[in-house]
């Protein structure tokens, strides 16, 4: 079946420019790099083209090379100094008319501030839906970080929430345990 | 306005607490901005458009590369072809040239054998 499908690059584009540009957005919180950012992957799937065996092969790929993509974005801006956190809160005052609904955003907006590669494993997590072992093989890491920074991730987005998200919380009520590793 | 709901009920239906599944529905994924496969295809034809033009250009570096190699083996060759028939002229007129001296001595030789036997 895999041998028998052919790319079509402008259906693959269709298909995930959505989860492409989701993914870059949510790990660099900044809507132009993340357009860049999608467009680069896509642009770079185009000479790849001839090495994706199957639909299944393509989405792995796209996901694998946009985690990867922007991270080094995320690199080269430390490398230049520019400080990011302050640039993260401007972008998502800036994109208060895109948000869903007031918890998702600030859910969002609570990512953001986390390190690095706990914001890959929850993005991948909770937007992807994948499980850990996907998201281990999507990021070339060891299962045993990736649960682990599923978990620590969770833990201090929740302790965040928990601090920020007051009015969203039943008083008196303990929190629920993760259940970040499937 | 709605009531905020709690973050930290667990839901048994999928085995996520509440808060996870806030995260889900927070994360859901967003469309991406109008025209950006657009600006991807554009930037494609582009990308493909430059690299026929630079196969162009390979190419073309490549054919005067071969004309400019030819004309070099070629000149050297007509220069090495010259030389051969400049030396093959030359040894034959050193040739003629001791031919006729020969001659002339031959000529000399019986001249003097003649006048001997005459005295």
């Amino acid at each position: 079946m895999a041998r028998n499908w052919q790319p079509d690059f402008e259906r693959l584009v269709d298909e995930h420019q959505s989860m492409v540009f989701s993914l870059a957005w949510r790990m660099t919180a900044d809507r132009g790099l993340a357009e860049e950012i999608a467009q680069d992957v896509f642009l770079e799937l185009d000479t790849h083209m001839a090495r994706i065996e199957s639909p299944e092969h393509a989405l792995f790929w796209l996901r694998r090379v946009t985690m990867s993509r922007s991270t080094d974005a995320l690199r080269r801006r430390r490398v230049r100094g520019v400080d990011l956190w302050i640039e993260i809160e401007e972008n998502h005052s800036a994109s208060s008319e895109e948000r869903s609904s007031p918890l998702g955003a600030r859910l969002e907006q609570l990512l953001t501030t986390l390190p690095e590669p706990q914001r890959a494993a929850l993005v991948l997590r909770y937007q992807e839906d994948l499980t850990p072992e996907e998201i281990a093989a999507t990021l070339e890491s060891p299962l045993a970080t990736v649960k682990s920074n599923l978990q620590r991730g969770l833990k201090l987005i929740r302790a965040k929430a928990e601090c920020n998200l007051k009015e969203y919380l039943r008083p008196g009520k303990a929190l629920g345990g993760a259940h970040a590793d499937g | 306005m709605d009531e905020p709901k709690p973050i930290n009920e667990r839901d048994p239906a999928n085995g996520m607490n509440d808060f996870e599944s806030k995260l889900q529905q927070a994360f859901v994924r967003r469309p991406a901005p109008p025209g950006l496969k657009r600006r991807i295809l554009d930037q494609r034809n582009r990308r493909r458009t430059a690299r026929f033009h630079s196969r162009v250009v390979l190419w073309q570096r490549l054919a005067a590369c071969f004309v400019l190699a030819a004309a070099l083996g070629g000149a050297y060759t007509w220069r090495h072809v010259e030389e051969q028939r400049k030396g093959q002229a030359a040894r034959d007129q050193v040739l003629t040239a001791l031919r006729i001296t020969n001659h002339a001595l031959n000529e000399v030789k019986a001249r003097l054998a003649a006048r001997n036997q005459d005295e």
